[in-house]
């Protein structure tokens, strides 16, 4: 920041839009900071909500860098998420090392995991579809791992972590400012990202990726660069839930359970949008607490819920509610896209 | 090692049908229709209650083919409306997370209306010896079904002049604009079809296991490692990926273990995916 010189890399922004950049996220951190002291610090069930929403969240930015920024369709957040919490408590609980080598072993096998399924797609040039049935398969296959390695994992009965931090499981609140802090660290990381060369990088890619490997970007090495980032995130983020739950079971890390519900959330703040998958982790946060007592119902309303998201707000309900705004203010001035359907009426 | 093999190639017939109807409509728009298990499940549940209602199993069976088939068609006909207006990419994602949605609709409303739910057809019978194996009779069934249905649509799409309609629509939906064949309405009948298929499969499936409320999503894995493994919009190569698919997991199983067998199964898939993204048999169409 004090280095006074102008660098001109591609994508790089202008020192005076830098501060700027970090606003957003400031106010996110802000938010979280205080809204347990006004609401909910108290309430040991409200906690544990927003520490599974900021959980949650945790896994859509990384996801969110690696779909959102790429276009890599990753079907495997659980099972990278698992990754990094198994490893945690396999290596705290089998080989006695001490949990923060575990967690920092955890996110790594995560993010190498994650980079050589984005290494093998892109070598392949494998399409949307054909990442998700790949790392699909591979969801799948891990569930059966956990399932079949009991000696290691515990089965399907779970693994209690003997060195989990007792503090942060009994006193909620400690847990909750844990996942606030690295929810906000990742924001500040996908922001960094977005500010240099990668954010140039990921944009054009996504928009034509001919395109922009036409203009000498290295499609295939940004991709990989993405998904081991992004797979770093989400395995850091399962150790942490490991460390601070003190439990862990399969069923935890399912594709029904982590996957379909981080494409949601993040479907609805907005893909490649920095605070959408925050925003939408907490919304589903209220969503599914609302729908608590539904019962069966609950999950009808929950897929209606997506169809109607995808119907409508195609970009993201925030973004979709800002350009309805936007094109209210836009018709008092007379102009704007507004106007463009009658012109199209009127060539008819 | 006779007997194992015997049994994935039966396992297998079972994958091709539950493939086929997936492979079919993807062909056709590139949509993955994550409801497809859900549609099997929701035939499932009409048959059980229809022979639970004193009707005979085979009539049972048609009603909850036809209650499939019904559902395929309506969701071409409201939501996969605006998936079509989309194209490339989007198109996948949009009809990927709308047809997940309709899925958890289906499989909140059954579980909600019956949450016990699920069907067993039971065929009695003594094991019917075949290369020196006794083979169950529900299952010999299953693969007979599964064979006559596949080699029937293999002659629809070779012989008869709508079959290769949708043919072409699959190869090059402008093209077949051009000479006269109406894209929308070939996707309402494949939409048709392959409900009609996945309510086939409901009824085969519960001839070996018990097919529950539940099962649905497991259905649609499958069914989408199948098709992307036999290549996409291939009736054959739905059919060849879910033989061997079925022949690599009954072997691995015989040998190695149960629960080996499934990571062995999907390793085999993705094999396949990495080796040949095309798939077995199938056009290029990454």
């Amino acid at each position: 920041m004090t280095s006074g010189r102008v660098s001109l890399r591609p994508g790089s922004v202008l020192p005076a839009a830098r501060g700027r950049a970090f606003l957003p996220i400031l106010a996110a951190a802000a938010i979280l900071l205080v809204v347990p002291q006004i609401w909910f610090a108290n309430s040991e069930y409200t906690t544990s909500l927003a520490v599974q929403a900021l959980v949650f969240a945790g896994y859509a930015v990384g996801f969110n860098l690696i779909f959102g920024s790429t276009n890599q369709l990753f079907l495997c957040v659980g099972a990278l998420a698992g990754i990094g919490a198994y490893a945690t408590g396999i290596l705290s609980n089998h080989a006695s090392l001490p949990i923060w080598v575990g967690i920092v072993a955890g996110t790594i096998v995560a993010a190498a995991v994650g980079g050589v399924l984005s290494w093998v797609a892109v070598r392949r040039s494998l399409g949307v579809i054909f990442t998700g049935v790949l790392t699909l398969a591979f969801s799948f296959a891990f569930q059966d791992l956990l399932f079949g390695q009991q000696h290691l994992t515990g089965g399907s009965t779970g693994q209690p972590l003997t060195a989990a931090a007792v503090s942060l499981a009994d006193n909620q609140i400690g847990g909750y400012y844990l996942f606030a802090a690295v929810v906000i660290g990742f924001l500040i990381v996908f922001r960094l990202l977005q500010m240099s060369h990668f954010g140039w990088a990921f944009r054009a890619l996504r928009d034509d990726e001919v395109a922009a490997e036409l203009a000498g970007v290295n499609v295939a090495r940004y991709r990989i660069y993405a998904a081991v980032i992004g797979s770093a995130m989400i395995g850091l983020t399962g150790a942490f839930y490991a460390y601070s739950e003190g439990f862990i079971s399969p069923p935890t890390f399912a594709f029904d359970q982590v996957d379909v519900t981080v494409l949601v959330l993040v479907a609805f703040g907005g893909l490649g949008s920095l605070l959408g998958p925050l925003l939408g982790a907490v919304v589903f946060a209220f969503v599914d607490n609302a729908l608590v007592n539904s019962g069966q119902l609950r999950e009808v309303i929950y897929g209606a819920i997506v169809v109607v998201i995808f119907l409508g707000f195609r970009r993201g309900v925030p973004h979709t509610l800002g350009a309805m705004a936007g094109r209210f203010a836009a018709q008092d001035n007379g102009g704007g896209r507004w106007t463009l359907p009658n012109i199209r009426r009127r060539e008819r | 090692m006779k007997a194992a093999i015997l049994d994935g190639i039966i396992l297998g017939l079972g994958f091709g049908l539950l493939g086929v109807g997936m492979t079919l409509v993807y062909g056709l728009g590139g949509i993955l229709n994550l409801a497809y298990g859900e549609f099997a499940v929701l035939a499932a549940i009409i048959v059980a209650q229809a022979i639970s209602g004193g009707i005979p199993t085979a009539v049972a069976a048609v009603l909850g083919i036809l209650a499939a088939a019904t559902a395929g068609v309506l969701l071409d006909l409201t939501l996969m409306r605006p998936v079509y207006r989309q194209s490339g990419g989007y198109r996948v994602l949009l009809g990927l997370m709308l047809t997940l949605g309709l899925a958890f609709v289906i499989e909140g409303v059954l579980t909600w209306r019956d949450p016990l739910g699920g069907l067993t057809i039971s065929i009695s019978g003594k094991p019917i010896p075949f290369l020196g194996v006794p083979l169950a009779v529900g299952s010999v069934w299953a693969a007979v079904i599964a064979l006559a249905v596949g080699l029937a649509l293999l002659g629809f799409f070779a012989a008869t002049t709508f079959g290769r309609g949708i043919r072409s629509v699959i190869q090059d939906e402008l093209g077949a604009q051009l000479v006269g064949i109406s894209p929308s309405l070939v996707r309402t009948v494949i939409f048709g079809l392959s409900g009609a298929l996945a309510g086939l499969v409901a009824v085969t499936q519960s001839m070996t296991s018990p097919l529950t409320v539940s099962g649905g999503f497991n259905l649609t894995v499958y069914a989408l490692i199948v098709s992307v493994v036999g290549g996409l919009g291939s009736v054959a190569g739905a059919f060849l990926a879910g033989v061997l698919l079925g022949i690599v997991d009954d072997v691995s199983a015989y040998y190695i273990g149960s629960y080996i067998s499934d990571i062995v199964l999907l390793g085999a898939a993705a094999l396949t995916i990495l080796i040949r993204p095309r798939g077995l048999i199938g056009i290029d169409q990454r």
